[in-house]
């Protein structure tokens, strides 16, 4: 018999960048590879991204420890439709995670830029569906905060221009 | 500039029916079992449904009022395991303007009187054009249609 639990979370971050900056991060498929792919620990085996309303990005990536966790080869695999795009304003998308072509968790996200100051107040909220006990709610925030601090890293390397 | 806003919420339904789950779950996966219970109430108008009953296939479900707007629900489907578990995420949409994006769980676990249903919904409503304490009403006027169709 399945089984399936269910979790929501949110993330405020602020970043010293305008909502146009950060959300350019999120739009444009070179500066998301970067800070939502990339990363140390995992060996890309692809990714592409057609950032519009109906739109996909998928991504695979082998976890290096995958062995040494798993047993064996281990393969992840995020598909993403993006729900509704409003530029510099908000992002509406659905997922799902697979490991070796498993899916253990389906989510809906929405991340919510909003101008504060010089910079910009980013609202990250997910609602997941977790199966068969796997991964989970904890492992999944954490995952994202260090995404988000990612984006950060990222931001500030480009400077603060517009 | 619309002032865009968004609210968060989930809701659980559970219902126990006097029906096997494989029962219960064709009402879902067939669209012509589904086309009798799931739409806005009897007095609307329905326009279109179509359903592609697989993981990556899409529902488009669409009626309203004579005289008021076009409602619109468009679902994919994110997982399904035959007679236990359907996941799928849906826009409604008001006319033209989008109001709300969830995620849909349907499980359907054998019970001593026939099967225990759990919806549960996560999602987020948005600009204030819609709300949870409405969507949570009509799921359960939609599950009563579903008890009236599996009884008839």
């Amino acid at each position: 018999m399945t089984s399936t639990t269910h979790a929501s979370f949110i993330i405020e971050r602020r970043y010293q960048h305008a909502p146009k900056r950060v959300f350019a991060a999120w739009s444009d498929p070179q500066a998301k590879r970067a800070w939502f792919v990339e990363g140390e620990g995992w060996d890309i085996r692809s990714y592409e991204m057609d950032f519009h309303e109906g739109g996909e990005e998928k991504s695979s990536f082998r976890f290096v420890k995958g062995e040494e966790t798993f047993g064996e080869e281990t393969l992840f695999s995020n598909d993403t439709v993006f729900n509704e795009i409003i530029a510099n304003e908000r992002i509406i998308f659905t997922y799902s995670m697979a490991r070796n072509g498993a899916r253990f968790s389906i989510s809906l996200a929405s991340v919510e830029f909003s101008a504060e100051g010089q910079g910009t107040r980013l609202v990250f909220t997910e609602h997941a569906a977790f199966f068969d006990g796997a991964d989970g709610v904890h492992m999944r925030e954490a995952g994202w905060q260090e995404l988000l601090l990612k984006l950060g890293d990222h931001l500030d390397k480009q400077g603060f221009g517009q | 500039m619309t002032k865009r806003a968004t609210t968060h919420a989930t809701f659980v339904i559970e219902r126990t029916l006097k029906h096997p789950p494989a029962k219960v779950f064709a009402a879902y996966a067939d669209l012509t079992q589904k086309a009798k219970w799931f739409g806005g109430p009897p007095e609307w108008t329905r326009s279109t449904h179509t359903l592609d009953f697989r993981v990556g296939g899409r529902e488009s479900e669409s009626g309203g009022p004579h005289d008021g707007p076009e409602h619109t629900m468009n679902a994919l489907y994110w997982d399904i395991v035959q007679n236990e578990r359907i996941v799928m995420s849906y826009e409604m949409l008001l006319g033209p303007t989008r109001i709300s994006v969830s995620l849909g769980t349907t499980e359907f676990k054998p019970a001593p009187e026939g099967t225990t249903l759990t919806y549960t919904e996560q999602g987020v409503f948005l600009d204030g054009f819609d709300d949870a304490g409405g969507r949570e009403r009509g799921t359960h006027e939609l599950l009563d249609q579903l008890v009236a169709f599996l009884n008839s």
